[in-house]
């Protein structure tokens, strides 16, 4: 049977360490960051975008099952970076959320919402013993109806913030540094704007040059709120838009 | 609560006779950002910082402090997340007891409710304790009141009090600056000028939360065009 503080089972569990500190937590964290991809998520004034990697580890890989984008409603879609299995379930928590929202009130979830209850989700698996947190960031997009486009990102503590941009996974420190360079003027980035700049920040922290089948983007905009992932043929236009510009 | 196999505390006692966890848990509040209550003779003031950890956060998007009820709010210092759980509760507490007696819920028994959730959760199997502490703000038919609600599930009223990093600074100010026959006009200045205190960088109606009740007995939040003119006026 095993026994809390004083045995070294703060690290093991969602326990209190002697500085006040949730080890499990900070694990789950670096779990995030293991998983050896980087998103980013920008927002635009009338459009969001967001951006990640594309690795398939394997040629033998059916490349069209390999995705980190995950639409939860028609309007509202998810990017998940960490572990693919603690993703799955998350997704599937979140479009049971946005359904039963749908089905008692009558009107589509609002991105903030959606938002809150994941982090609500993940803030009791730091409390209870019982299950370990999930070692998974979220980025969520969606237009919504009030606020216009919004950003949002929920974290294995259970924090959830709205963001101008944001990034998460290996990188994560080297994007926030790009994007907080390009966002210190509160530029009114169109769409194209919008998506150009997170890719470029891609490349640009990656040091690498993609081609269209290594990343994979999903926006929304105003003009046409639902969630979309481009296609291979979009990307390349952006790509070559963004070598064209430097 | 919890899976059957975690049918046990995880806070025990040590042979000192403490719950470490809960000591832990303190610290956690400890390392929060400061936040602070005053009592005036005609309402009651929160405050905190708001310090975000990068200019890419959209402030607009967070909110520290929020209402429990329509003349109760609730500024927190430690674990944002857990936070949330408690507000939760809080509000259906409240809710429950406005069902059953057709009648507002009073200050003190809400956090003492409250206080009873926290206490569980440092006895129950499997979880635990919330890493905030609370101060509750309030006026009812007992006057303006201000409750602060700690991890361990004690609580107190206090007429002026501050929780998270600074704390031993802002209460020495506190006490200076304290008054029985304060007016709320005076004690959101006194919030100011103590959070200023310990302020890292410039202070200003993005970076702090103000919330009030006076005694028409809403409690409202301040918006940061009115912040900064309180900042103004303190200057």
């Amino acid at each position: 049977m095993s026994r809390g503080s004083g045995a070294g089972y703060d690290r093991h569990i969602t326990i209190f360490s002697p500085e006040g500190r949730l080890y499990q937590v900070e694990y789950a964290f670096k779990a995030v960051k293991a998983a050896g991809i980087t998103s980013i998520g920008v927002r635009g004034k009338d459009s969001v975008c967001f951006v990640t990697q594309k690795k398939v580890p394997d040629k033998l890989l059916d490349q069209t099952s390999v995705t980190h984008l995950f639409a939860i409603t028609k309007y509202i879609g998810l990017l998940a970076t960490g572990m693919t299995a603690d993703a799955k379930s998350l997704v599937a928590h979140a479009r049971n959320e946005a359904a039963e929202f749908k089905f008692k009130l009558g009107y589509e979830i609002p991105v903030d919402y959606l938002a809150k209850r994941l982090a609500d989700k993940s803030q009791v698996y730091t409390q209870h013993a019982y299950m370990r947190p999930l070692g998974v960031s979220a980025m969520l997009i969606g237009i919504d109806d009030e606020q216009g486009p919004q950003l949002y990102k929920c974290d294995p503590a259970g924090h959830y913030f709205g963001y101008k941009a944001t990034s998460s996974g290996s990188k994560e420190q080297e994007a926030v540094n790009f994007l907080e360079k390009k966002i210190k003027n509160n530029p009114q980035l169109s769409y194209e704007e919008t998506v150009q700049t997170a890719i470029s920040c891609l490349q640009s922290i990656l040091l690498e040059d993609f081609k269209p089948t290594e990343i994979e983007v999903g926006v929304v905009s105003a003009g046409k709120p639902e969630f979309r992932v481009l296609s291979t043929e979009e990307i390349d236009e952006h790509l070559t838009a963004i070598s064209e510009r430097d | 609560m919890g899976d059957s196999q975690y049918s046990f505390s995880l806070t025990t006692f040590s042979p000192s006779g403490k719950l470490v966890q809960i000591e832990y848990a303190l610290m956690a509040v400890g390392a929060g950002q400061t936040s602070l209550g005053i009592k005036a003779s005609n309402g009651v003031v929160i405050a905190t910082e708001k310090k975000l950890p990068s200019i890419l956060v959209d402030e607009a998007s967070i909110n520290k402090i929020q209402s429990l009820t329509p003349n109760i709010g609730v500024v927190y210092s430690g674990m944002g997340p857990d936070s949330r759980v408690l507000v939760r509760k809080s509000r259906k507490q409240a809710q429950t007891y406005q069902r059953l007696y057709q009648e507002p819920i009073p200050l003190s028994q809400l956090v003492r409710e409250t206080a009873a959730v926290m206490q569980e959760f440092t006895q129950s199997g499997g979880v635990r304790p919330f890493g905030v502490s609370l101060l509750v703000a309030g006026f009812d038919d007992n006057g303006p009141q201000l409750y602060q609600v700690d991890p361990s599930g004690s609580y107190f009223s206090w007429k002026a009090s501050a929780i998270g990093k600074n704390v031993s600074n802002a209460k020495t100010f506190l006490e200076k600056r304290y008054t029985d026959d304060m007016e709320l006009e005076d004690a959101i200045h006194t919030a100011i000028l103590t959070l200023k205190e310990g302020f890292e960088g410039q202070i200003s109606g993005k970076n702090i939360e103000i919330g009030i009740i006076d005694d028409k007995r809403i409690f409202k939040v301040l918006t940061p065009a009115e912040v900064d003119d309180y900042l103004a006026e303190v200057e």
